[in-house]
Order: C-alpha cells, then sequence, then structure tokens
C-alpha cells in the first residue's frame, strides 16, 4: 500500500519552491536536533538582532550628521565674528580719521574701546578657529597691534600740535596698515565661508549616505526575516502536511502507510509515534480482519449445522413415529378383536403394551418440543380458536382418569370471553399437561379448571385438594426434568418436562405462568395469554 | 355399484399391513403404493376414490405427490388424507395448502382412520 507523498498534495509553486536550494533550506532546518521551541526563538532572536544592528546603524549616522552640523553652526559663528571684526577696523578707521579734524579726547577713548572690541572678537575667534587659521588670525593681531600703536603716535602728534606729522603718519602709516588689516580679515571670511560650503556639501553626502545604508539595512532585514519566517515555518509545515495526509488515509481505514518527515525535533517524534501507530493500527486490522473471517465462516458452519439439526429432528420425529403408529396400530387392532378374539390373558399385558406406546409416544413429542424450542425453531401456528372448545376437549379427554380416581373434575369458562386469537393447539397443550398433574397429584378431592377474561388477559386456572408443593420446591417445578417425589411418577409416569414445556409456550405467546400451593392441601396453577396474540418465535 | 377405492401411499410395510387388515372386513378395495412416484403413477392409473398420503415418502415427498394430483384434472377432484407428524408444528397447514382434503396425525389410532374413510366413502 503506497501512500501519495505530501508534495502531490501540495500546490505548484509550493512544490517548485521545495525544490530549489530554499527547499534543501527547510529540510536542513528541519533536521537541526533541536526543539520546535528553541527553532521558534532562534528565529525571533535573529529578527531581533536585525532590528538593534539596525538601530544602532541609523544612531551612529545621526550622531555624525549631527555633530557635521555642529561645525556648521560654529563655522558660521565664526564668520559673524569675523564680519564684526571688519566692522570695528571700519569704526576704528572712521574715528582715528575724525580725531584728526576734531581734536576731540573722547574720540581716542571711543578708538579704545573699538580696538577692545576688535580685540575680544578676535581672541574669540582664535580660540574657535581650526589650527590652520591661527597663522592669519596672528598676523591680524599684529598688524592691529602695529597699528594700535601708529593710532597712538597720531593722537600724540594731535595732542602736540604737529598736526602735520599726525596727518602723514595717517596717510603712510595707518592707512596701510589698514588696508592690509581689511585684506587678512577678508581672506579670513572666504575661508570660513569656504569651509562652510564643503561642510554643507559634506552633510548632503552624508544624509544621503545614510539614507541608502537605512535603506539596505531596511531591505536586508525584511528578506532576512521572510527568509527565516519561510524556512522556519515550512520545516513545521512539512511534516504537519505530512501527517494530515498520513491522517486522512487513517480516517479512511487503509493502514500501514508510513510518514518519512527530516525533522528532528518534536514533529519527527510525533512522526515517530504515527508511525508506530499506523504498524499497530494494520496489525489489529489485519487480525480483526482474520477474526471476522474465522467469525464468518464459524457462523456459516453452524447456520449449516443449525439447518442440520431441524432437519434432523423433522426426519426424526417422523421415523419415530412411523414404527410407533404401527405398534399403537397393530395393539388397537387386536384389542379391537380384528384378528379374532382376544383371550382375558393377553388382554393385560396388550393394553400395557398401549399405555407404554402412548407414553413413548408422548415423551418424543416433549423431547421434540423442548429442542425446538431451545433451538429457536418452534412458531406458533396463529390462529382463532374457541377457548370453550379447548376447555372441553381437555375436560373430556381427562375426564375418565377422574372417574377412575373418584375425583370430582369440573370446567367452567365464563360466558363473556369471545374467539381468541394465538396458537390453539398449544393452549390446549398447556392446559392438558396442567390439568393432567392435577389429577396426576391428587389422591382424594377435587380439580378445577376455570377460565376467565382479566381485560385483555385469559387466565387459565386450574386448582386441585392434592398433595401440594414444597416452599422451597416451587421455583424448580418449572425446570426440565424436575420431579418433587418420583413414587408418584413411578406410579403414574412421567419425566418432568410437561410444566418447562408450558412455561415456554406460554411465554411464547407473551404471557406468564404461575402458582400458589400449600403442602398437603393442594394447588393452584394459573397462566394467562394475551386475548389476541400477533405470535412469536421462542 | 362397484367397490370403492382406497389407494394408501405409505413406505412402510407394517403400517401398510395395518390398513389392509383395517379394510379386510370392509367392502373397499385397497391399493397400496410405497413412494411418491409409485403413488402418484397408480393414482393416475387406477383413478382412486380416496388416497391415504403419508406426508414423508422416499424419491417424490407426499407434498409434492398431492401438488401433483391437485395439478392433473383426472386426479384433481379425488378426496386426499394426508397423514402428519403432530410434533412438526405446521406440517398440517403445508398438507392442506398443498390441497389435501384433510389431514391425519400420526401415530393415529386405527379407529379414527376408519371413521376418516368413512367419512369421505360412506358405506350404503
Ligand atoms: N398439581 C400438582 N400438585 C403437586 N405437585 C405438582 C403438581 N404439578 C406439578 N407438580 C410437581 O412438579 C413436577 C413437575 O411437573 P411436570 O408436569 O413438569 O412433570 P411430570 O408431571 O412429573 O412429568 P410429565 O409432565 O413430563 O409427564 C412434578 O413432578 C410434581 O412434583
Ligand atoms: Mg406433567
Amino acid at each position: 500500500m503506497r501512500r501519495a507523498s505530501a508534495t502531490e498534495r501540495m500546490p505548484p509553486p509550493v512544490v517548485a519552491l521545495l525544490a530549489s536550494p530554499l527547499g534543501a533550506l527547510v529540510r536542513a532546518v528541519a533536521r537541526i536536533r533541536a526543539s520546535v521551541h528553541v527553532k521558534l526563538l532562534a528565529g525571533f532572536l535573529l529578527i531581533t538582532l536585525l532590528f538593534i544592528a539596525m538601530t544602532a546603524v541609523s544612531l551612529r549616522t545621526l550622531t555624525e550628521t549631527a555633530r557635521q552640523t555642529n561645525l556648521l553652526d560654529e563655522a558660521h559663528e565664526r564668520v559673524g565674528w569675523s564680519r564684526q571684526i571688519e566692522h570695528a577696523l571700519a569704526m576704528q578707521m572712521h574715528f582715528t580719521a575724525m580725531a584728526l579734524l576734531s581734536k576731540d579726547d573722547g574720540i581716542v577713548a571711543r578708538i579704545l574701546r573699538e580696538n577692545n572690541r576688535f580685540n575680544d572678537t578676535l581672541a574669540r575667534l582664535e580660540k574657535a578657529a581650526p589650527a590652520e587659521e591661527r597663522a592669519l588670525i596672528q598676523a591680524i593681531r599684529g598688524s592691529q597691534d602695529d597699528a594700535m600703536a601708529t593710532v597712538a603716535d597720531i593722537a600724540n602728534a594731535v595732542r602736540d600740535g604737529r598736526l602735520a606729522d599726525a596727518m602723514t603718519a595717517l596717510r603712510t602709516r595707518q592707512e596701510p596698515l589698514y588696508a592690509k588689516i581689511e585684506t587678512l580679515v577678508g581672506s579670513l571670511v572666504a575661508a570660513e565661508e569656504t569651509r562652510m560650503a564643503s561642510l554643507r556639501v559634506s552633510i548632503a553626502a552624508a544624509s544621503r549616505y545614510s539614507l541608502r545604508v537605512m535603506a539596505g539595512f531596511a531591505v536586508a532585514s525584511i528578506v532576512l526575516a521572510l527568509l527565516g519566517g519561510f524556512v522556519i515555518s515550512w520545516s513545521f509545515i512539512l511534516p504537519v502536511r505530512e501527517a494530515h495526509g498520513f491522517l486522512s488515509e487513517v480516517a479512511e481505514g487503509r493502514f500501514g502507510g508510513t510518514i518519512v518527515v527530516p525533522n528532528r525535533d518534536e514533529f519527527g517524534a510525533l512522526a515517530e509515534h504515527m508511525n508506530w501507530m499506523s504498524r499497530e493500527l494494520r496489525r489489529l486490522d489485519d487480525e480483526q480482519r482474520v477474526a471476522a473471517e474465522t467469525l464468518r465462516s464459524l457462523n456459516d458452519r453452524l447456520a449449516l449445522a443449525s439447518r442440520a439439526k431441524s432437519e434432523f429432528l423433522a426426519n426424526m420425529s417422523h421415523e419415530l413415529r412411523t414404527p410407533l403408529n404401527a405398534i399403537l396400530g397393530f395393539t388397537e387392532i387386536m384389542l379391537d378383536e380384528l384378528y379374532g378374539e382376544v383371550p382375558a390373558t393377553l388382554r393385560e399385558p396388550l393394553v400395557d403394551i398401549q399405555t407404554n406406546g402412548r407414553h413413548l409416544l408422548r415423551l418424543i413429542n416433549d423431547v421434540l418440543d423442548l429442542s425446538k424450542i431451545e433451538a429457536g425453531r418452534l412458531e406458533l401456528g396463529v390462529g382463532e380458536y374457541s377457548v370453550q372448545e379447548i376447555v372441553e376437549v381437555v375436560h373430556a379427554s381427562l375426564k375418565s382418569l377422574a372417574l377412575e380416581k373418584n375425583l370430582a373434575f369440573t370446567a367452567g369458562v365464563s360466558p363473556d370471553i369471545p374467539p381468541a386469537w394465538g396458537d390453539g393447539r398449544r393452549i390446549t397443550q398447556c392446559l392438558m399437561n396442567l390439568a393432567g398433574n392435577a389429577l396426576k397429584f391428587t389422591r382424594q378431592g377435587r380439580v378445577d379448571i376455570e377460565v376467565r377474561l382479566d381485560g385483555e388477559w385469559l387466565v387459565y386456572r386450574v386448582s386441585d385438594t392434592g398433595i401440594g408443593i414444597p416452599k422451597d420446591e416451587v421455583e424448580n417445578i418449572f425446570a426440565e426434568f424436575r420431579q418433587v417425589d418420583t413414587t408418584i411418577t413411578r406410579e403414574y409416569g412421567g419425566t418432568g418436562l410437561g410444566l418447562s414445556i408450558t412455561k415456554r409456550l406460554v411465554e411464547l405467546h407473551g404471557g406468564r405462568i404461575g402458582v400458589e400451593s400449600e403442602l398437603g392441601k393442594g394447588s393452584r396453577f394459573f397462566f394467562t395469554v394475551p386475548l389476541r396474540t400477533d405470535g412469536g418465535r421462542a | 355399484m362397484r367397490d370403492r377405492t382406497v389407494l394408501h401411499i405409505e413406505d412402510n410395510e407394517y403400517n401398510r399391513k395395518i390398513v389392509r387388515q383395517l379394510l379386510s372386513r370392509t367392502p373397499y378395495r385397497l391399493l397400496e403404493a410405497a413412494d411418491g412416484e409409485e403413488g402418484v403413477a397408480v393414482a393416475q392409473r387406477e383413478l382412486p376414490d380416496l388416497i391415504l398420503m403419508d406426508v414423508q415418502l422416499p424419491k417424490l415427498s407426499g407434498l409434492d405427490a398431492t401438488r401433483l394430483l391437485r395439478a392433473d384434472p383426472r386426479t384433481a377432484h379425488i378426496p386426499l388424507v394426508v397423514v402428519t407428524s403432530f410434533a412438526l408444528s405446521g406440517d398440517d397447514r403445508r398438507a392442506m395448502d398443498a390441497g389435501a382434503s384433510a389431514y391425519l396425525a400420526k401415530p393415529y389410532s386405527p379407529r379414527d382412520l376408519l371413521a376418516l374413510i368413512h367419512k369421505f366413502l360412506p358405506e350404503n
């Protein structure tokens, strides 16, 4: 019994995927000797690690961008300071020129103030500036110092009234100095602006780069996560699908298939158990099949034997009766003197032959009845019958015996009983058995048959004033071959089958049988049958 | 008026002998057959006035023989008594179904048999 493999039940894309290297990966993961729990945990851990890495990269890019922006801000500040220096220088030049014209002392103070501003700003600039700009700043400071010395000279000359000298100093020394300083400051500003521009370019480049890195990371993470998810989930789905197919087969009653999975985890263990179960089921199924076959053949043989038995019974019944018929027949025609007069001495033994022959006949009838009841082959010949007629027949055939024993023997049927439905011949047999017993086990007094209707039930009752039945025997007398006292039996014959057959026949009609008895006083036997029986089987 | 004929179909010699003895003092003419086939043949040839048929016979069962005789227009009307076995419940019903006029349970009393014959063939 070959099973369809799991791949035959899968949609084609899945099959193609599993045939690819990815499939090999799936099987490799399945073969890993680790529990499902660990595998799932590993999968989630992988994804978590990817997220952590991505976060780290983003953080790094973020701090880098922040640093560059900071540098840009600083450069920007420095450009501002340079512009302030330029301004302070212009003011200085203005105030120096003013000092010459107004000879005002306050002007000098203003020049000094502007100078201080210049120096302060320059000092700040120097502190913040990158190393390569230090030389330029030193040069500016030197020139400024020179310019301040010249300012002092000019101021002295003005105070002393040497205006021409002051003018000359201003023109020949101070103005070139200022021009030099202006040029220096200008180049400083230009340098800072170049730096700013380059910083801007590098920031843009860095942000483009970080964007690319992040996108790359995101794509890689998604692909990796999908791959991991696919591989791990399929390493679980494959055995589940296999198991599904396998269990469907089991459900359809096809046992003995095997399930093959690469897994070495819980699924692998499960598959192993299922294979074991499958083998076990197959074995049980085979055993059951064999047992059923045996039972079937046994049943056939039993049915055959049962048929043979009932045929045997039918044949036996006739075969036994045929010679008995001859015995009883010859006896009767001899007693009827068809062969001539019978001598008185022969009459008694002839009657003995007849009595024993009849007894043998009853015995045969009883045994056959009983065996047919036992075999469940006794069918009631259901039809309409008259209760009055039955009682009359029984009374008539036992009347002589009662007379012989000097017993009062009456039969009473309540007049309201309609025609009944059942096996009249069997009911007759039952009543005959009870009345026969009553007469047999009564030495003096009376035997009465009485039938009345109780609703839908017929109640047949036979009471006698006979020997009665001991309490502890009442239960047993309905069993086969049960007799209380065999001395009476020796006197009147009997085998102990009458009551058991009667009980079965009554029950076949759906009724019941019972007795009330007092030892030494008498017995009251009764049986009930439905007024209308549909018949039944023993 | 010719003597009326009784055909006794029975395989047991002693039972045939009883009937022979029983009818020896009567005006009936007795014919005998020991199996079903012979019984049917004799009945069709002799057209008796009454047939006594045992239920269980060699070659052809009493019931089958009865059915055959009932199917034959020449013998269909002849009174036919089937001898059954009481203990076999339903034998009598089967006999009547096969077309018997009456049945008599074995073992029968010769007196009863004679009464039955008289019933079908009254002596005048
Ligand atoms: N009316 C009765 N009075 C006293 N005892 C009885 C009466 N009827 C039955 N019994 C007891 O029950 C026993 C069983 O009765 P049953 O009719 O089955 O057998 P039997 O009469 O002894 O034999 P068989 O009926 O087979 O000829 C009897 O032997 C007898 O001891
Ligand atoms: Mg009895």
